[in-house]
């Protein structure tokens, strides 16, 4: 099975879905799109299940050919998506037929775009996911964790006849931004910080580091005071805020290790980790309180509104 | 590591929250060998009693992370469901603790012990280590793979095992700056800790030797062939002997 042949592969371009469930407790990382709304929604405009597996490009640079007739979507940030040299606007539907070329280049908003298919990439499952986490060698085209490469041939489905071009409504379309602020639901080990450590927190802008990946979010400002003892390295949830010693924070994302042992301030709001997941390097973070309530009603509203 | 005694009573338990699905149970902050045994029989019994509402149970030294639905569970009220499976299950340390009775597998890793002044290998702190403990060549692997390990956690990569505790002698720091690659099948010595790295990755832990043991094998069922709470003893190998398993294994990692 053929659909696209890579003909750019870009800066960094990986098929992800919903991620490896069940495995953490062997060390195994769960992957998924770190812009999971925006993955859903490209789902939804193909009438896909929502974790059928998409690709996530990141920075852009790619480029595709169509060996095949299909309906693709695109979402997620801005990056100068042209079809056979014509400028496309995202967070639409397109009928693609074969050799037609889709190309992204720079982002002109947001860092990430969404690719979505009919039916959903087919790469090979592995652990039940299609995912693709580059440190635990897992998941892609090629089943071991390898970006995108030129030459690679990513598999869909044919589909034998055209389908009506969908739009996302306005009152959906993300609010992407250079200069955002993350709910943070204290949490962890937030006693073992001092209160000026967390004055500080709070009141402080964080810029978003090159150094940032899937892994973390590795943030740069004034240091925060840290605290004095080690811990034994634990399980570290999605958004987890850990300060190491040298008091930058990092938030965890979806391709963090599954254990840890830095000290954590708390966890930020999924919703908003998808913001993140859409922010340059050098991007303005600040942080607000939010209750745990706060938060799960949130996702709640969120998980409903995708049929999750 | 703060302290290095064993607990004599069983750990209280606390409760913080790790985001919106997830809930993080701590024990204490200690290396006690009865912790992986007491931790996976909460495991289970968690997945046994209320596997309708938890998706995933990580354990690691002394904690347990959990992850859950929370639009079918309460935080506050999965948190007494979870107190009571900590209170019913049994402190077995006194047991435990005697190796012969120990919970969980025995599982022989062949190690390939480097010389002082090997030049072949690219990570090899062999020297480093005798210097900084005072050991020779000899009494290092000795310690090294005198005494048999348990497993406290697997993490950090797939099929990765924290194993202890390591013989005080040979308790080295971390490197103060970590490698940006480390070869698979480095096996390393950190602390308390000592631990095989399955696959090429980061590291900073000092490195001993080279074993061609297969951690991880996603092919296979289990995909790890070993599990928190089994032990580990490591048996010292020839250089030529250690290239034989690695090319009887057909290159599979």
């Amino acid at each position: 099975m053929i659909g696209f042949r890579v003909v750019k592969s870009g800066i960094l371009a990986l098929v992800q879905d919903t991620g490896r469930l069940g495995y953490q407790h062997l060390g195994v990382t769960r992957g998924g799109p770190l812009d999971a709304k925006s993955a859903y929604w490209a789902n939804r405009l193909l009438d896909n299940p929502a974790d059928a597996a998409v690709l996530e490009i990141t920075a852009g640079g790619v480029e595709l050919e169509s060996r095949t007739q299909t309906m693709v979507a695109v979402t997620g940030g801005d990056l100068n998506l042209t079809i056979n040299g014509k400028p496309q606007v995202p967070w639409q539907s397109f009928w693609i037929r074969q050799g037609d070329r889709l190309k992204f280049s720079t982002p002109r908003y947001g860092f990430r775009a969404y690719l979505a298919v009919s039916g959903g990439l087919q790469t090979k499952p592995i652990l039940g996911s299609r995912a693709t986490v580059q440190r635990d060698h897992l998941g892609g085209i090629h089943g071991n964790g390898e970006p995108l490469k030129v030459g690679d041939e990513l598999p869909c489905k044919h589909l034998a006849e055209e389908e009506i071009s969908r739009q996302i409504p306005q009152q959906y379309l993300p609010q992407i931004s250079q200069n955002i602020t993350l709910h943070l639901i204290p949490g962890y080990q937030q006693h073992l910080f001092s209160k000026a450590a967390w004055q500080q927190f709070w009141g402080s802008e964080f810029s978003l580091s090159t150094h940032s990946n899937r892994m973390g979010a590795r943030l740069s400002g004034p240091a925060l005071e840290t605290p004095k003892d080690t811990l034994l390295s634990e399980g570290v949830s999605y958004g987890a805020v850990q300060v190491p010693p040298d008091g930058q924070p990092i938030i965890m994302l979806e391709d963090r290790q599954t254990l840890g042992g830095y000290p954590k301030l708390g966890n930020i709001l999924p919703l908003d980790g998808f913001v993140l997941a859409q922010c340059m390097p050098g991007a303005k973070i600040r942080f607000k309180p939010l209750s745990l309530a706060e938060g799960q009603q949130q996702m709640r509203r969120y998980l409903r509104f995708f049929g999750l | 590591m703060s302290s290095t005694e064993q607990f004599t009573t069983r750990p209280e338990v606390t409760f913080a929250i790790a985001g919106v699905d997830a809930l993080l149970l701590q024990f204490d902050q200690q290396l006690d060998p009865c912790m992986p045994g007491f931790l996976a029989n909460i495991r289970q019994t968690i997945f046994r009693e209320h596997g309708d509402v938890v998706q995933e149970v990580v354990p690691s030294y002394a904690s347990l992370l959990v992850y859950y639905e929370p639009r079918l569970v309460r935080t506050y009220d999965l948190q007494q469901l979870l107190e009571v499976v900590v209170n019913d299950t049994p402190w077995l340390c006194s047991v435990w603790s005697v190796d012969t009775e120990a919970p969980g597998k025995l599982v022989e890793v062949p190690v390939w012990y480097f010389p002082e002044g090997h030049n072949t290998a690219a990570v090899n702190d062999m020297a480093a280590i005798c210097k900084h403990t005072g050991l020779s060549q000899e009494e290092v692997v000795a310690e090294h793979s005198g005494i048999d390990y348990q497993v406290y956690a697997l993490g950090f990569a797939p099929g990765f095992a924290y194993l202890g505790r390591v013989a005080e002698r040979l308790e080295m720091p971390r490197l103060a700056k970590p490698r940006q690659n480390v070869p698979a099948g480095s096996v390393g010595i950190a602390e308390q800790q000592t631990a095989v790295y399955p696959q090429a990755s980061p590291g900073g832990w000092n490195i001993l030797g080279l074993s061609p043991f297969q951690w991880f094998n996603p092919n296979t069922e289990p995909m790890t062939p070993v599990q928190v709470g089994d032990r580990i003893r490591f048996k010292a190998i020839s250089e030529a002997e250690y290239k034989q398993l690695l090319q009887a294994q057909g290159g599979q990692s």
